[in-house]
């Protein structure tokens, strides 16, 4: 009970840090027409491969697939932030503080699905219906709650990869736009995940994002809440288990650390 | 000339140890997969050379505006913009030799799209029309230097320009045509995308690797050339007005 | 008195990078230290002599190649946790905090980090504003403060947890001087509380003023440790005599008395002569005195001095 109460405040502590550098990079008028604007496009780019390909269901897909990507290539943004804490020199302090790392880092990039969440909403109800993709009033509140659950859940993995590149920030946004492409490639957001040889298909299958976009176009083509329920629970099951890698990670890079001294003190 | 190709030189050097370069050598393959991926799920075959060509100009696009986006900053917040104005070196050919050598190393991605193409896919896009391919690659990367170096100008003079250089992706993408052509956006979009030098660009590239024979040829050749050089213009213009004011206030030191 | 930090043939080595012919470069070469709970602790020498190794090794922040550190007999290396809870770290310079935060949204942080909550937590930080003077900054950004301020700051997050034991790693680096008497002073009330510090620096006046002890260190050995005043008066064979209004013949014949190391004048015109033994200093008096110098005085050796002569003169180099 202990350990949860102070968990908790470091994650709150954590989120308001996270909350002050996304104040601090963007005002509304910037997240709207700068980043909301371009992850619109990049939807609409994909829309109109559907509309090239001359198939509504083909389009349907394309649609529904990217407007969830959304939240993703948001989400995998934590690797960069994470990395900002070499930058800024509070690595060793950190370090030296009785706390999990994994803790802190929860807490500290959690600006980025919260704000993909909202991107990826934008885009599936106020995009979508643009390309004949529209949506029920019963069906809103599913999405309300299934795309943060899918951010949420991605943002686990990007947690993840973030222990990699705390002490190589030159390699931060390679790991980031490379994860979200390979998650765009197989995790069914521009084809089935059955496109895919079986091997490919099993590592799409941990992945958060194969689920919980499952789960949305379950929604979207009216299945049983039982299916939807499913795809969710295993959204957030892969999410749980990817946290506690992120968590296992950041306590072999703080051994790796006090070994190798990787962790610079100020100066 | 020579300065040309001694900033070309210096360029290239930085360019293939920076960590964008490598960024966009390992994407371009990723988008190629993705690409293809759809192509082969709706059966269109026909689309592979599409999807060969698109990350091509989307590293060409993404890497020159990066570089842009540094170089004339980066001089600055370095204070060696100063020191420059005052050697005898033309700055807006240093700055145009510069990203001319970054356009040239991201058109590599071409022959890594190509492969992705031919493993795992095992499409074998046939370059039907080498030269025109050669001529248009040369010209788009000439074009797209003289686009970036108006980017990074603009990123000077106008500082906010710069927090939204993210989105100056997706939208030229969609109005490059450089995976859906241009012929396929609504009718009125269609005027102003053939102010952006990659519309032409795109369907003249996917002309090279169709096996009909390509129509228009030199005028389409010459309307890349031509926006390029309107690009340039304009980041000449614009990159002496800055010098002009260095050199009249002593500083940029402006944010 | 018990010892609040102890080493015993601590050592700690690194592979040496690739290009310096393989081997291992030596950061710190079995090193004993001991210091006495309630003590400030100076830690002097130049850069590179391995005096951060020794606060990382401290504050758990990196491990020992082998020896025994402790910390309140916690020992660093297996009872991490414990040594964590009893020690606040703070480093000079500006890297280390938040700076789109304000410095009570930092000190809470840290705080959470250290096991405060609630109300706890609340009056902690409030505190720590106030005993740091930045209660009136309290709602500003980080990023918008002076060197000083973000020192103070600084300072305030080491102390978060309330530690026995504070490691001061050169936390007066680029600070200019009022803030640097400001931050002696709160030095002097962490004293005055009964907590131990170490303090490492290269500033010899620093030490001189608020240390108990220093030690010297040099490529990841103790030189030696004593208080300021005694380690002067260890080479007080060293002297120096300073005098006015002394004629270029009596100059010369100084320069030619042994025991005699140094003799010169500065440029406003005062003759200073350094040297190596107490005879000589009696030879030099007498000389001055009966050529008619009375405005003379005799200096002990600062700590500046005894650094130099103890680890050399090597000026800004850094040891490899």
């Amino acid at each position: 009970m202990r350990y949860l109460v102070r968990t908790s405040t470091v994650l709150r502590y954590s989120a308001a840090n996270a909350w002050a550098d996304f104040r601090a990079s963007y005002t509304w008028w910037s997240w709207t027409f700068g980043w909301l604007g371009r992850m619109l496009a990049q939807v609409t780019f994909f829309a109109f491969v559907g509309i090239m390909l001359g198939d509504q269901a083909q389009l349907r897909y394309l649609v529904v697939g990217n407007a969830v990507m959304t939240c993703v290539v948001e989400t995998m943004s934590v690797v960069a932030s994470s990395s900002s804490e070499g930058r800024i020199g509070t690595l060793p302090l950190l370090s030296a503080a009785p706390v999990r790392l994994a803790w802190v880092f929860l807490g500290r990039s959690v600006q980025w699905p919260v704000s993909g969440s909202l991107t990826a909403l934008v885009s599936l109800l106020a995009l979508a219906p643009a390309f004949g993709v529209h949506w029920s009033p019963t069906q809103v509140p599913a999405l309300v709650l299934l795309v943060p659950l899918t951010a949420l859940s991605t943002y686990a993995v990007g947690l993840f990869l973030s222990a990699f590149v705390l002490t190589a920030s030159g390699a931060r946004n390679l790991l980031s736009n490379s994860a979200y492409l390979v998650m765009m490639a197989i995790c069914g957001v521009q084809v089935p995940v059955d496109f895919w040889p079986s091997w490919v298909r099993s590592i799409a299958s941990t992945l958060p994002l194969t689920h919980g976009l499952a789960a949305i176009r379950s929604v979207g083509d009216r299945a049983p809440v039982a299916d939807v329920l499913g795809q969710a629970g295993l959204a957030l099951a892969c999410g749980v288990g990817w946290l506690v890698m992120a968590v296992l990670a950041f306590s072999l890079l703080e051994q790796h650390s006090r070994r190798r001294d990787a962790f610079d003190f100020g100066g | 000339m020579r300065l040309f190709r001694d900033a070309f030189r210096f360029q290239a050097a930085l360019t293939l140890r920076s960590p964008d370069t490598v960024h966009v050598l390992v994407t371009a393959p990723l988008y190629t997969v993705v690409f293809m991926a759809i192509s082969r799920h709706a059966h269109r075959t026909d689309l592979a050379a599409y999807a060969v060509l698109a990350p091509v100009l989307m590293s060409l696009w993404s890497l020159a505006l990066l570089t842009a986006g540094d170089l004339i900053s980066r001089e600055r917040s370095r204070g060696t913009l100063e020191a420059m104005v005052a050697t005898p070196a033309s700055f807006p050919v240093v700055v145009l030799a510069r990203i001319t050598a970054v356009t040239t190393i991201s058109t590599v991605s071409f022959v890594e799209s190509w492969l992705v193409a031919w493993w795992p896919f095992g499409v074998v896009v046939r370059v039907e029309h080498p030269l025109t391919l050669l001529w248009c690659l040369v010209l788009s990367a000439l074009a797209m230097a003289g686009t970036a170096s108006a980017m990074s100008a603009l990123y000077v003079l106008l500082p906010t320009a710069r927090t939204l250089q993210n989105s100056f992706t997706y939208p030229f993408y969609l109005l490059g045509g450089i995976l859906v052509p241009v012929s396929y956006l609504p009718e009125w979009l269609r005027p102003l995308s053939r102010l952006v030098f990659l519309s032409w660009s795109s369907d003249l590239l996917r002309s090279a690797l169709s096996p009909a024979p390509v129509v228009d040829e030199l005028p389409r050749l010459a309307a890349i050339a031509v926006l390029g050089a309107a690009g340039c213009a304009v980041g000449g213009l614009m990159i002496t007005r800055i010098l002009r004011r260095v050199r009249s206030t002593g500083t940029l030191a402006r944010t | 008195m018990t010892d609040a930090v102890e080493t015993r043939s601590l050592r700690r080595t690194f592979p040496a990078r690739a290009g310096r012919g393989g081997g291992e470069i030596v950061a710190l070469g079995g090193v004993d230290l001991s210091i006495p709970s309630g003590s400030v602790r100076g830690l002097l020498g130049p850069n590179g002599a391995g005096k951060t190794t020794l606060c990382k090794i401290l504050s758990t922040v990196l491990l020992p190649s082998s020896g025994t550190a402790s910390v309140l007999g916690h020992d660093v290396r297996h009872e991490t946790l414990a040594v964590k809870r009893s020690i606040g770290v703070v480093f000079g310079g500006d890297r280390g905090l938040y700076g789109r935060l304000t410095p009570r949204q930092n000190l809470q942080l840290w705080g959470a980090l250290y096991d405060l909550h609630g109300r706890a937590l609340s009056r902690r930080v409030d505190e720590l504003l106030e005993r740091v003077g930045l209660s009136g900054r309290a709602r500003d950004r980080v990023d918008g403060f002076s060197r000083g301020m973000k020192q103070r700051l600084h300072l305030a997050r080491g102390l978060i947890s309330d530690p026995r034991v504070l490691i001061l790693d050169e936390p007066t680096s680029g600070m200019d001087p009022v803030a640097v008497r400001d931050f002696r002073g709160l030095i002097g009330e962490l004293t005055a509380e009964g907590r131990t510090l170490l303090l490492t620096t290269h500033d010899m006046a620093e030490a001189e003023a608020v240390c108990d002890e220093v030690t010297l260190i040099d490529n990841g050995v103790l030189l030696a440790t004593d208080t300021p005043a005694r380690l002067a008066a260890r080479l007080s064979t060293l002297e120096r005599v300073e005098a006015d209004g002394v004629a270029d013949d009596v100059l010369a014949g100084l320069s030619a008395l042994s025991g005699v190391s140094k003799a010169h004048r500065e440029t406003g015109g005062r003759v200073v002569v350094h040297t190596t033994t107490p005879a000589a200093t009696s030879e030099v008096l007498a000389l001055l005195v009966s050529a008619g110098v009375t405005a003379l005085r005799t200096v002990r050796p600062s700590l500046e001095e005894v650094y130099l002569h103890v680890i050399g003169d090597r000026g800004m180099l850094v040891s490899p």
